[in-house]
């Protein structure tokens, strides 16, 4: 059975998401706090993680780091805040996608299915796949840079893939979004934070990227 | 009658001030130097007489004097001619023949009462001076001193001064304007400043160091508009903090209402009624929260991507079910706008909610381009809208009949409304139109280029 851990300080949202995701067939750990939930992470992992951001102690932010610091989690991002700002610090964080409350119980269940098929997702049956210094073993789940192993959250590794998978041609944000993260027409923000936080591990100067690059207006792609 | 504005007004009084004062000064010197210049002229005359006056008192020292003779030898030149009287008969020269009827008869009385005389007259239509010097008791001698020159002199005076005062009065409504164009600024930046605001800018004011003497309305002023920013940005916090405070317990809700609404086959029917109710009403509760919200912030820039609106369009038919060959792009169309992707895709799904839910469902979806504007027109084949409800139906809360009645909870009544906010963030309107051949077309317009 699929479990996820619920950091939540408000015990009636955590007990009522508790009740109902386990209606939809998960195991549900809970937390009410960032330092309880990681205790319980560390000696209980969850498959997904359901994260508050306004939290008593260390935040939902810090919580994110601490998470991705220790492992490749998929994390999801439960927040009243709906700032641009708010979402793209917590995407920044670690947190591979994000809801507002309130989200009903569907949408929310159907975007933990997709993340966690995100995390099994079959990688293309390509032993490697070579950008000139940056290599991908999709089957491996390996990814280096002038041979040194980088450590790629699962959805950054399956954007990696995606783009691997089209090498030389121009993905747009919502093709991203659709093949990534399973969403018919989601934030397309969501795509562009990944690519930076991407960026940042497989290039050599993130601030010009080689190999991810831009295409202005139109998306992205991945080239030699 | 409409009341003259103040610049007519003050250039009228500028106007009118410089022709008085200028009028007066023109008159008033224009008087004393004729006086002047006349009793110079009539001193001078005087003089001449007097000296003419011996010149014929010699000629006529002896017996039988000749005195035309006389007369002639005196070197009058053309303005001044001379004429003697002795012992009631003139005696001239034929030339100046005419010349005693200029005489006046007081003078002549006058002088032959042996007393000298100066008297103004007017001969042959011109003015002159008549000076008389007797003689003897029985001879008087006269001058008659045509004035014409100085006739002329005061023509030409009077000409010029009147001249000067026209040009002075254009002169002075020239001042007004200028003087008007000058007080009149600062109230132009007033203005200025208002349409600024009144079109949504509440970071205009005004610097009540550029114009002093109205410092005071400049910081009132901006003193107003601060109430007014503080305000706007108060209510709009309200909604803001309303929306966002129902967030949490209506996540609880929302999440309960679903566990209760998996179970309803296991409960008793009314239970059942009451949960289904309960969980639709939640759901509605939940977009009426988000619409609240997202309209709280609606005026804010649009963050302009390049987004493919006839993609966009027939993702979100999609999203709802909705065929998406019903999308078509005019000939010749860019379906590639300059707009906000999230609010644009809201834009069309509250149209199609919309047309969905009143209209009986879009039967089409049309991007063109025309007279500078690109549109998107969602077409339904409903009842359509009446003229009256044309402007209301974009009011926040106004809800229309539902066209249908499977029952399905009702809008929100915020969708039209977010749609004309989201719209106008773009620079852009919303209206409804006919659709030919019956129900209601709306229609998003965006000035090309956008």
């Amino acid at each position: 059975m699929p479990t996820v851990l619920v950091i939540e300080d408000d015990d009636r949202i955590r007990l009522s998401l508790a009740l109902a995701l386990e209606d939809e067939g998960y195991t549900v750990h809970e937390a009410s706090t960032a330092e309880e939930g990681l205790i319980n992470q560390r000696k209980d992992p969850a498959d997904t993680v359901l994260v508050d951001l306004m939290l008593p102690g260390i935040d939902g932010f810090e919580c994110i780091r601490e998470l991705r610091r220790t492992g490749e989690v998929p994390i999801v991002v439960i927040s009243a805040r709906s700032d641009t700002h708010d979402i793209v610090a917590a995407l920044e964080a670690g947190a591979d996608d994000y809801v507002v409350k309130p989200v009903a119980v569907k949408e929310l269940s159907a975007r933990l299915r997709a993340l966690r098929r995100r995390a099994r997702a079959a990688a293309p049956a390509v032993p490697t796949l070579i950008f000139g210094d940056l290599e991908i073993r999709p089957e491996a789940g390996e990814v280096t840079v002038h041979g040194r192993p980088v450590a790629l959250t699962r959805t950054e590794f399956r954007l990696l893939c995606e783009l691997a998978d089209h090498a030389g041609r121009v993905l747009s944000r919502q093709q991203l979004l659709e093949r990534v993260w399973d969403y018919g027409a989601g934030d397309e923000r969501l795509v562009d934070v990944h690519v930076g936080r991407l960026r940042q591990k497989i290039e050599d100067n993130p601030a010009s990227p080689e190999h991810l690059v831009t295409v202005r207006g139109l998306g992205y792609k991945l080239q030699r | 009658m409409r009341r003259p504005g103040l610049r007519v007004r003050l250039m009228a009084g500028f106007a009118a001030g410089a022709l008085l004062l200028c009028t007066s000064i023109a008159v008033l010197s224009y008087e004393l130097t004729r006086r002047s210049l006349l009793a110079e002229r009539e001193r001078t005359a005087i003089r001449v007489t007097y000296f003419d006056a011996t010149v014929v008192q010699a000629g006529l020292t002896t017996d039988h004097p000749d005195i035309a003779e006389v007369l002639r030898s005196l070197d009058t030149g053309p303005i001044r001619r001379a004429v003697l009287r002795r012992d009631g008969t003139w005696y001239a020269r034929n030339v100046d023949a005419g010349v005693t009827s200029a005489v006046p008869d007081s003078l002549r009385t006058l002088a032959e009462r042996g007393q000298p005389g100066v008297q103004r007259v007017r001969t042959d239509g011109h003015a002159a001076l008549v000076v008389a010097v007797p003689l003897s008791p029985s001879t008087v001698f006269y001058e008659v001193h045509s004035l014409q020159e100085l006739e002329s002199t005061f023509r030409v005076l009077a000409l010029v001064l009147t001249l000067v005062a026209g040009a002075t009065a254009v002169a002075g409504a020239t001042g007004g304007w200028y003087a008007t164009r000058y007080v009149l600024r600062p109230l132009t930046s007033v203005a200025t400043a208002a349409q600024e605001i009144s079109k949504g800018d509440l970071t205009a004011r005004l610097d009540p160091a550029a114009e002093p003497e109205l410092a005071q309305l400049a910081s009132s002023f901006n003193q107003m508009v601060d109430q007014l920013a503080r305000r706007i940005e108060r209510d709009r916090r309200f909604a803001a903090d309303v929306s966002h405070e129902l967030r949490s317990p209506l996540q609880t809700l929302a999440a309960a209402a679903s566990v209760l609404a998996r179970r309803r086959s296991r409960l008793d029917e009314r239970s059942a009624t009451a949960v289904g109710l309960v969980a639709d009403e939640v759901a509605r509760f939940q977009t009426l929260v988000t619409d609240l919200l997202e309209l709280a912030r609606s005026d804010q820039p649009p963050e302009r991507t390049r987004v493919d609106v006839a993609d966009l369009a027939r993702q979100v038919c999609r999203s709802r079910r909705v065929p998406p060959q019903i999308v078509h792009v005019e000939p010749g169309a860019d379906p590639v706008w300059q707009v906000d992707r999230r609010r644009f895709e809201q834009v069309l799904g509250n149209l199609l909610d919309n047309a969905e839910r009143h209209g009986g469902g879009p039967v089409a979806v049309r991007l063109g381009q025309s007279d500078g504007v690109a549109y998107l027109e969602v077409d339904d084949e409903g009842p359509g809208v009446a003229e009256e409800d044309r402007e209301v139906i974009f009011y926040r809360f106004v809800r229309g009949r539902p066209a249908n009645s499977r029952g399905d909870s009702e809008g929100t009544g915020l969708g039209l409304a977010l749609v004309a906010q989201h719209v106008a963030a773009h620079n852009g309107r919303v209206l409804v139109l006919d659709r030919p051949g019956g129900g209601a077309r709306f229609r998003v317009e965006l000035p090309e280029g956008s």
